[in-house]
C-alpha cells in the first residue's frame, strides 16, 4: 500500500491526531507564554536576576525530554498531564530568555521620554516596554511552538496525545505491512503541522508588529 | 543551548548579538560554575539513595553497576560518534558552501537542514530503522548525525561569512594564498562559532541518545522503559537522572572546551 492510499483510507483518525497534537502543542505554548513572560518581567531590572533566569533556562533546555519524562510518570502518572507539563515547561524557557532580552533592549531614552509624559510604571511596561519587546517574545513563542512538536512526538510515550502515537504504534507494529506507513504519516504529519505554525507565526508577526518597531 | 539562539529571525537575532556581552555572557560563567556543581549533587544523591535502599529482585535485576556501566558507555558512545561524525561532516562542508565556487549551494543545503531539524528526532530514528532494519549503534548514530548536523553546519558558514571583509583583503595583501587566508584567518576567527554549534550538537546528541533503546541501541533510556514497562519507579528515577546527569555534564564540557578551545583575540 503506498503512503498515499494509507493516509487516505485512515484519514479519519490521522486528522484527528494531527489536530491533537497542533492544538496541544498551541495551548502549552500559550501557557507558556503566560508564565514565560510573567517569569521575563519580574527579573528582568535585576541583572542578577536575569542572569539565574537565563542559565535556569539553559540548563532545563539540555535536559533530555525522554529523561523528563521519566521522572514526571511515576509522580503525576500516565495520559495527557506528564504531556502538558513537559510541554510548558520546555515550552517557557525561549519564551522567558526573549522575554528578558527584549525588555532589557528597550532603549532606556524612549522609557525616560515615557515616564517624563507622566506615564506610570505599568503603564510604562504595558505601553511602552512590553511592546517592544513583542517581536523578541514573539520570536521565543515561536521557537518554543516548533520545539514543542518534535517533543510532543516523546510525550506521546507516556499514554499522551498527537501523532507521536502513530509513530510509536509504527515501531511496535515493525515488520508488519503498514508499520512504515503509520510512522511515516507520522513524522510527515508534525513537519507539516511544524511548517504550517510557523507561517501562522509569521503572519501573526506581520499583523502585530507596528512598522515602526520591525527591522 | 545556542541552537535556539542562533534560529532567531529578524529582531531578536540581532539584540540576542548584541546583548550577549551582557545577560548572556552573565548567565554562561554563572552555567559553567554551577552545573558541574549540580551534577554531583543529583548523581551522588541518586547512587547513594538507589543503593541503600531496600530493592526487590525485579529491581537488583536492572540496578546494578554492571548493568548501569554497560548502558552509560553505550550512552556515551553514541554521543561520541555522532559528534565526531557531525564534526567530520559539517566543518569540512561549512568551509566547502563559503567558497566563492560553491556558495550558490549554500541556501540549498541550509533549507534541508532545516527541514531535517523540522522534523521530530524520533521520528527520524523510527523511519531510518523501520526503513532499514539496521539495530544498535548505527541504527541510532546514523540519523541523529543528519538531525544535529544543522548547528555545525550553520554556525560554520555564519562564523566563516561573518569575518571582516578587510582582514581577508590584507591577507591577501601581504602575499597569502587563498588557502593560507582559509586556514590562518578565516578559520581561527570562525572558531568561536563552530565550538558553539559544537555544544548545541553534543547536547542534542546526549539527550536523543536517550531515544537509542527504542532501535535496541541501548543507552540510559533503556533504564527509564524498564521501569516503565515493570512499574519500578526506582529504576526510572535511576536512568532518567544518570541521562540529565550525563546531559548536563556534556553540556558544561562543551561550554568549557567554547571557553578554552577558542583563539585568544577572536571570542565573541
Amino acid at each position: 500500500m503506498s503512503l498515499w492510499q494509507y493516509v487516505t483510507e485512515r484519514w479519519d483518525r490521522l486528522s484527528l491526531q494531527a489536530w491533537l497534537h497542533l492544538s496541544g502543542v498551541v495551548q502549552c505554548t500559550i501557557l507558556a507564554a503566560i508564565i514565560g513572560v510573567a517569569v521575563g518581567i519580574a527579573v528582568y531590572r535585576s541583572p542578577a536576576g536575569s542572569a539565574v533566569a537565563t542559565a535556569l533556562s539553559s540548563t532545563v533546555l539540555t535536559i533530555p525530554s525522554f529523561a523528563l519524562l521519566g521522572l514526571l510518570i511515576p509522580i503525576v502518572g500516565l495520559g495527557v498531564t506528564p504531556s502538558v507539563i513537559a510541554l510548558t515547561l520546555y515550552g517557557l524557557l525561549p519564551i522567558v530568555r526573549n522575554t528578558i532580552v527584549g525588555l532589557a533592549g528597550v532603549d532606556p531614552a524612549v522609557t525616560d521620554a515615557a515616564k517624563g509624559i507622566g506615564m506610570s510604571r505599568t503603564g510604562v511596561l504595558s505601553r511602552v516596554e512590553l511592546r517592544m519587546a513583542w517581536p523578541a517574545i514573539l520570536t521565543g513563542m515561536r521557537v518554543s511552538a516548533q520545539m514543542l512538536m518534535g517533543i510532543a512526538v516523546i510525550a506521546a510515550y507516556a499514554k499522551g496525545f498527537g501523532l507521536g502515537s502513530e509513530v510509536f504504534s509504527g515501531l511496535t507494529r515493525a515488520g508488519s505491512a503498514n508499520s512504515l506507513n503509520q510512522a511515516l504519516a507520522g513524522t510527515l504529519g508534525v513537519v507539516i503541522l511544524a511548517l504550517l505554525l510557523d507561517g501562522v507565526f509569521v503572519l501573526i508577526s506581520r499583523l502585530t508588529i507596528p512598522k515602526g518597531v520591525r527591522d | 543551548m545556542t541552537a535556539v539562539a542562533e534560529g532567531f529571525p529578524g529582531v531578536s537575532k540581532t539584540s540576542a548579538v548584541e546583548r550577549r556581552p551582557s545577560v548572556t555572557s552573565r548567565s554562561d560563567r554563572f552555567r559553567l560554575f554551577f552545573q558541574p556543581i549540580a551534577v554531583v549533587v543529583i548523581v551522588a544523591a541518586v547512587v547513594i539513595w538507589a543503593l541503600s535502599s531496600e530493592l526487590n529482585a525485579n529491581e537488583r535485576e536492572t540496578l546494578n553497576l554492571p548493568t548501569i556501566m554497560t548502558l552509560l558507555g553505550q550512552h556515551i558512545l553514541i554521543t561520541i560518534v555522532v559528534s565526531l561524525l557531525v564534526v567530520a561532516i559539517a566543518v569540512p562542508l561549512g568551509i566547502a558552501l563559503t567558497r566563492p565556487a560553491l556558495k550558490w549551494l549554500a541556501p540549498v543545503f541550509l533549507a534541508i537542514a532545516n527541514i531535517g531539524q523540522a522534523a521530530p528526532a524520533l521520528g527520524v530514528i523510527v523511519l531510518f530503522f523501520l526503513w532499514s532494519g539496521i539495530e544498535g549503534l548505527w541504527a541510532v548514530a546514523i540519523p541523529l548525525v543528519f538531525y544535529t548536523l544543522l548547528p555545525v553546519l550553520r554556525n560554520t558558514m555564519v562564523g566563516i561569512q561573518q569575518v571582516d571583509r578587510s582582514l581577508i583583503d590584507a591577507g591577501r595583501g601581504i602575499g597569502m594564498s587563498a588557502g593560507g587566508v582559509l586556514m590562518r584567518v578565516e578559520l581561527p576567527l570562525a572558531v568561536p562559532l563552530i565550538l558553539a554549534g559544537l555544544r548545541t550538537a553534543l547536547v542534542l546528541a546526549v539527550g536523543t541518545a536517550t531515544l537509542a533503546f527504542f532501535v535496541n541501541g541501548g543507552g540510559l533510556g533503556e533504564l527509564i522503559d524498564t521501569g516503565y514497562k515493570l512499574q519500578l519507579n526506582s529504576v526510572m528515577y535511576v536512568g532518567a537522572v544518570l541521562a540529565i546527569g550525563l546531559a548536563l555534564l556534556v553540556d558544561w564540557l562543551g561550554g568549557m572546551a567554547e571557553r578554552w578551545l577558542a583563539p585568544k583575540g577572536a571570542e565573541q
